[in-house]
């Protein structure tokens, strides 16, 4: 029985070197894929932690306000400003003009009176406030408002104009502040008639320090950005994508009478479904293999972050790589199990594939998706295995976290082995 | 009728789903070893159905077959490791040579290593295939294709052999060449059994001839080989089964 599975891994794996176009398919395509998803997909996954939104920045106004603005946001990161404030070209329609067509995501404008508003307002609420110290009657004048125009890209996604929104606010709530500590300085000085130093709030009291909860290398976090997403993703999808070659091949012997020919020599179904299985485990194990090499020596001199492996349990990957290789293995003798002809097993193969890798978060991570979804995705095996591969390269985890995913990789491993095999002996023997 | 019963058929049906009628009808049959038997009949007689049902390449809907006494239903590979079978279709592939080839079937056999080679070594030889036996099979011509179907099938030098219409569509020399090895193979004592339209080809080779039509066994002829054996045979056959086209 050894030697007979021995003898179907031999042959699968030798056809398959023979086959130019099944190589291409199983090891070029996703190579290519990887890569040009990989570069695509960069921008997204680095949200906003670059600068990458372009900013037409123009001050009317010439006072505190426009030119801490400008200060803020660029130091905010994220925005790269043009700053034309002075160009007398520059007409209103021609700034709305450069934002709708798309030049610049966002256009600020500062409008004329705006500093003279601020320093109005914080007059009149700080006087308001030692007013009421020192028991006069008089009541504070109401402050005044003015806005600070942001003109938006309509094919900016909201995302960015939240983004925008809350940099200029940050800013401009900072300067307010600054303006009415400034004041109360000020009257503190009438009040006691000393010198005092004006007070300034460099930073927030309280802030916000994010970390990764997952692998720490020197310091520094592994967390999702192209590279990490889609290596292991279209590792899945090459693997899965198997199943167009493995139905077909199937298919194909059904076609030319070699399974006419095996049905009369010893062994059986189990058998010729092992060794396909097998064959095409290596065939998957080396499709990882060269995607995730492509994931440390090729993304990153295309411009892309290098895969990072450094601290990875290296058994738990081999572990995960092979249990999704054998669900994708499984997955292709089902197909083929009931594929009638190579046409079919071609469609049905790769259609299928495609629809579960959008669900299973091949394309976009499923966290991102609506919640409907997101629940059909997390029933998808590519969904456990991109899972499992996160739980190895991202959150550390260790075989009692892998376990929920491995788990229903092999269950459904083992019901498309075990329904392929009766099928194929059900319809071979008709 | 000499020797022992090797294959027994008996009350053997085939129905194929919905399909109005058997393919194959209630056949009882008796091959003895080293019978060259030949199985003839028009377009969808049950010809093909039958050699498959007793390879077990297809389950008969009723009836048993029994290969040296043993039941190809139950104990499938014990009658597996004594037959050699020849599909239609040339059964190979392509994309792996005449060697490669030999050498996957014969594992699947059990044979080791260097009994595959000196087989192959032999068969090939003898099928003229030796000098072209390390390129891929997809490259050949039919005729070559043709003999390396049949010598796949006897590479584990089985009792049995069945052939299912061995020489369509290839040039004489090819068609002679597989007669001649057929004719050696049976001479040692191989028991065959073979279908084919070709009725001067049955002649030539067959012990006895049956004759199917429409799922059923027909007649029987056991003296063809001889001067006018060919016109004896295609008198009957055409007696028995008709001028009528068979279009199924």
């Amino acid at each position: 029985m050894t030697s007979r599975i021995l003898a179907h891994i031999q042959k699968e794996l030798l056809l398959l070197l023979r086959d130019r176009g099944g190589l291409a398919l199983l090891y070029l395509m996703p190579v290519c894929l990887v890569s040009i998803m990989a570069v695509v997909q960069d921008a997204p996954f680095k949200d906003f932690s670059d600068k990458q939104v372009l900013v037409l920045y123009r001050d009317l106004d010439g006072g505190v306000v426009g030119k801490q603005l400008l200060e803020g946001l660029n130091d905010a990161g994220p925005f790269m400003v043009t700053d034309i404030t002075g160009d007398a070209g520059t007409t209103d329609a021609i700034f709305q003009e450069r934002v709708r067509t798309g030049e610049f995501q966002v256009g600020i404008t500062v409008p004329s009176g705006v500093s003279e508003v601020l320093v109005k307002s914080s007059d009149a609420v700080v006087k308001g406030l030692f007013g009421q110290i020192a028991g006069d009657s008089i009541t504070a004048a109401e402050p005044d408002s003015a806005f600070v125009e942001v003109l938006i890209d309509p094919v900016v996604k909201k995302a960015f104009r939240e983004l925008m929104n809350a940099q200029v606010n940050r800013v401009l709530a900072g300067l307010s502040a600054d303006r009415m500590l400034q004041d109360m300085t000020t009257q503190m000085e009438n009040l006691t008639g000393n010198d005092l130093e004006p007070l300034r709030i460099q930073e927030p009291f309280i802030r916000v320090k994010q970390r990764m909860a997952g692998i720490e290398l020197s310091g520094t976090h592994v967390a999702a950005d192209s590279t990490q997403h889609n290596v292991p993703a279209w590792t899945i999808f090459a693997m899965f994508f198997s199943v167009v070659l493995m139905a077909g091949n199937m298919v194909k012997e059904r076609d030319s009478g070699i399974m006419a020919r095996m049905l009369t020599m010893p062994g059986g179904a189990a058998e010729r479904i092992a060794g396909r299985v097998m064959a095409f485990l290596l065939v998957c194990v080396s499709q990882a293999t060269l995607i995730f090499a492509i994931g440390v020596f090729l993304l990153p001199i295309l411009g892309l972050p290098a895969l990072d492996l450094q601290a990875i349990n290296w058994l738990m990957l081999l572990l995960v790589t092979l249990a999704v290789g054998a669900a994708a293995t499984s997955y292709g003798v089902l197909v083929g199990a009931f594929s009638t002809t190579q046409q079919q097993s071609a469609v049905f193969g790769s259609t299928s594939v495609v629809i579960l890798s959008a669900l299973g978060g091949i394309w976009v991570p499923l966290y991102i998706m609506p919640k409907a979804m997101r629940t059909v995705g997390e029933l998808t095996p590519l969904n456990w295995s991109m899972e499992a591969y996160n739980a190895v390269l991202l959150r550390d985890g260790n075989m009692a976290e892998l376990w929920p995913y491995l788990m229903p990789l092999l269950i459904f491993t083992a019901i498309c082995t075990a329904v392929a095999i009766f099928a194929e002996r059900i319809t071979s023997r008709k | 009728m000499q020797g022992n019963v090797d294959i027994r058929v008996r009350g053997v049906v085939k129905k194929y789903g919905n399909r109005a009628g058997n393919a194959v009808d209630h056949i009882d049959l008796d091959v003895r070893s080293g019978e060259f038997l030949g199985l003839l009949g028009p377009n969808g007689a049950g010809k093909t159905s039958l050699i498959s049902i007793i390879t077990g390449v297809r389950s008969a809907s009723a009836g048993s077959v029994l290969i040296k006494d043993h039941d190809v239903a139950n104990v499938p590979d014990v009658v597996h490791e004594c037959i050699g079978f020849v599909p239609q279709n040339i059964a190979l592939y392509e994309m792996l040579t005449a060697r490669e080839n030999l050498s996957f079937f014969g594992k699947l056999h059990g044979m080791g290593a260097l009994k595959i080679r000196q087989r192959s070594d032999h068969l090939l030889e003898r099928a003229g295939l030796l000098a072209r036996s390390h390129e891929r099979v997809g490259t050949w011509s039919g005729g070559m294709q043709r003999r390396l179907n049949l010598i796949t099938a006897l590479l584990h030098e089985p009792g049995i052999v069945f052939l299912d219409e061995p020489t369509v569509g290839i040039d004489i020399q090819s068609r002679t060449a597989i007669w001649v090895l057929l004719e050696e193979i049976n001479k040692a004592g191989t028991t065959i059994v073979y279908t084919s339209h070709h009725l001067e080809e049955a002649a030539r080779l067959c012990s006895r001839v049956v004759i199917m039509d429409q799922g059923r066994i027909v007649g029987e002829v056991t003296d063809t080989k001889g001067q006018g054996g060919t016109e004896r045979l295609e008198a009957v056959f055409l007696g028995l089964t008709g001028m009528e086209y068979r279009d199924h």
